[in-house]
């Protein structure tokens, strides 16, 4: 069965007195494991989409089925202990409470679920140190370049055990080498650790790196392939 | 979906909400610093109120009838000359039996016609044991010509200057005091000024008369009294401790247990002195009330600012999974913190201001050129200023749950922040 199973998401709203449809008839399955990228154009529905498969959202219409969960009918308290234990986020900028260092900032979402102090501290250090910044852990956001604060997002998202990450445009925001090296630690863990990942994208380099491009445009999925990678990581 | 819930640890929540209220550095200390200054101010003002009434207080207690008072059970409502406690003796023995901390002082107060040659004027003859009474110890200081009556005169008195004036008497003048009898007749005493005071209440020198007690009975033996039993007015109990007045009332009263007598503490005797405090004590409150409002928009606008700004991180925390209870109780902590913060910065403030005043005083005698006398009594002119730990937990109190109050718009307004809202910002 699917991770992931979502079935006539629909997403109206209005704008003064103009329905817009962000979303229309969306059906997709995603299996675990997937390395999976959202494209199209801007205003395409991709950050829409994303919110509803992680509960930030809920869909006009529709099913969000999630690890055998049908989130659309989760209570808000629901939906977040919800997002806290089966999810992570990558957002595209100020990803990081910045009153907290580095290794807090990844045992944070350890904290909320319960983990036991030593647990959460063994856990962020070896995800901080998958991400290539165990010198500089104690650091605070301010005190890190914007590629730094994505892979300690990563290294958040993941420390705490996620089914599914969503990333919102994780590297809109970087030059093109942390960009890459960004991308190829995600994909690196995507398969070391088997979490699913879900991104959204329109930049050619996250897209190449992509097993799997689901194309939107006007609120519909217009194409969805399965793509071999070409570029093997380059740390 | 399991049951498993987030759970924010209160060491996790106190270290967030410390770190925040932080974060702005120069905001959180103008907001301390204004809190801080405002509450020191209200102390220092407080502190003024509570030693200029205390001041008024003791000297109200001393110039009047003690801490409690003993006196025939209707005298306060009707005051009459024949109105007296005709066995003092006994009186006295069972106040003796007690070993009050203090001192206890056998008075006459009588109305009376002050007349001489020149003049007669209405007045009020106090009789009473000479070196042995704390109203001897106010105005004696305070003669501006002759001296106080001698133990044993039994023909002196004492006058108020405004008396003398009116009298147009001086030391040594000869003075004839008349007293009406219950039944219509009346009777008079001879008096001779030895000294005459001023003490700058009207009350107290136009019409007080001061003599010792054996003179004043004269009076009573002619309404009847047998002077073998000393007969009184009443007796003033001066306490040292005057916060051992509930106690020393509740046991006297239980000692005597005459329904003929009422015990009466200087609250009831003095009715009046009460009110103008407590509606003086109203003026203080109004001012801090402006200073409770000058916290509430401190802390309201540090914490607000601080919550509008934190909108898209909120968002984040909301993403997740921080519960909507947990960023309220996140943003209440910094409330409370920057409460705590303020109190304690308030009270070094103004506890520091208080102390120095308490021990320096402040001169209001330049501000009131014409005497400080209210009431019947006078504020000694320079005041110190004092704190009682009642205040001091009342003003904590208020300012604390002021400042808590405050900190819940912002925080039910940073509960209401939904993820997808905060993270488009």
């Amino acid at each position: 069965m699917a991770l992931l199973t979502l079935q006539g998401i629909s997403k109206h709203y209005l704008q003064g007195e103009l329905q817009v449809n962000a979303l229309s008839d969306i059906n997709l399955n995603v299996e675990e494991g997937e390395f999976a990228a959202l494209v199209g154009p801007s205003g395409s529905g991709k950050t829409t989409l994303l919110n509803i498969i992680g509960g930030l959202d809920a869909p006009t219409q529709g099913l969000t089925q999630l690890n055998n969960t049908d989130i659309t009918g989760l209570s808000e308290a629901e939906l977040s202990d919800f997002r806290l234990f089966q999810l992570g986020f990558i957002f595209q900028a100020y990803n990081l409470v910045p009153v907290l260092s580095a290794l807090e900032n990844v045992e944070l979402v350890m904290v909320l679920q319960g983990r036991h102090a030593n647990e959460r501290r063994e856990r962020a250090e070896h995800y901080l140190q998958l991400v290539g910044l165990q010198d500089i852990m104690q650091r605070r956001p301010s005190a890190l370049s914007g590629g730094q604060q994505q892979r300690v997002a990563v290294a958040r998202a993941l420390a705490a055990g996620p089914r599914l990450v969503l990333a919102d445009e994780p590297t809109a925001n970087l030059d093109s080498e942390n960009a890459t090296a960004l991308l190829d630690i995600m994909h690196r863990l995507s398969h070391e650790e088997k979490t699913t990942f879900i991104f959204s994208t329109h930049d050619p380099r996250v897209m190449e790196r992509a097993e799997r491009i689901i194309t939107l445009h006007d609120g519909k999925i217009v194409s969805d392939e399965c793509h071999q990678r070409h570029h093997e990581p380059t740390i | 979906m399991g049951k498993a819930h987030s759970h924010l640890p209160l060491s996790m929540l106190l270290m967030l909400a410390w770190r925040n209220v932080w974060r702005h550095r120069r905001r959180t200390l103008i907001t301390l610093s204004s809190i801080a200054i405002g509450f020191g101010l209200a102390v220092l003002f407080i502190g003024i109120g509570d030693g200029s009434h205390n001041s008024m207080i003791r000297n109200a207690i001393k110039l009047g009838d003690g801490h409690i008072t003993i006196q025939p059970e209707s005298y306060l409502q009707a005051p009459a000359n024949y109105k007296y406690i005709s066995d003092g003796v006994t009186l006295s023995t069972a106040l003796d039996a007690l070993n009050i901390n203090g001192s206890v002082s056998a008075r006459i107060s009588l109305q009376v016609l002050a007349s001489t040659a020149n003049n007669s004027v209405g007045a009020a003859l106090e009789g009473f044991v000479s070196n042995n009474d704390q109203r001897q110890q106010m105005l004696e200081p305070l003669l501006i010509d002759g001296s106080w009556i001698e133990a044993g005169d039994h023909r002196g008195i004492v006058i108020g200057d405004g008396m003398a004036r009116k009298l147009k008497v001086k030391v040594g003048s000869k003075v004839v005091l008349m007293a009406g009898k219950r039944g219509g007749d009346s009777q008079a005493q001879l008096g001779r000024v030895r000294g005459i005071f001023d003490s700058h209440v009207d009350e107290l020198d136009d019409f007080l008369v001061l003599s010792d007690l054996q003179f004043a009975q004269y009076f009573l033996a002619g309404e009847g009294a047998i002077i073998a039993q000393a007969p009184v007015t009443r007796f003033a109990v001066f306490l040292d401790d005057p916060d051992s007045i509930t106690y020393w009332n509740t046991l006297i009263k239980s000692a005597i247990d005459n329904d003929s007598v009422a015990v009466l503490d200087w609250q009831e005797m003095m009715p009046q002195l009460v009110q103008f405090i407590i509606i003086d004590d109203a003026g203080n409150y109004v001012f801090l009330i402006l200073i409770l409002i000058m916290v509430v928009f401190g802390i309201v606008n540090t914490v607000l600012m601080s919550v509008l700004e934190r909108t898209r991180e909120f968002g984040l925390l909301r993403a997740l999974g921080l519960g909507r209870r947990h960023l309220l109780l996140l943003v209440f902590c910094e409330s409370l913190l920057l409460s705590v913060l303020a109190v304690v910065i308030g009270w070094i403030v103004g506890g520091g201001t208080h102390w120095w005043f308490s021990q320096h005083g402040i001169d209001f005698s330049a501000l009131m050129p014409d005497g400080t006398a209210l009431m019947g009594t006078f504020m000694d002119p320079v005041i110190f200023t004092e704190l009682s730990w009642d205040r001091v937990t009342q003003l904590t109190t208020i300012i604390f749950v002021t400042t808590l109050l405050s900190g819940i718009y912002p925080a039910i307004k940073a509960a209401r922040i939904t993820p997808v809202e905060a993270i488009r910002t």
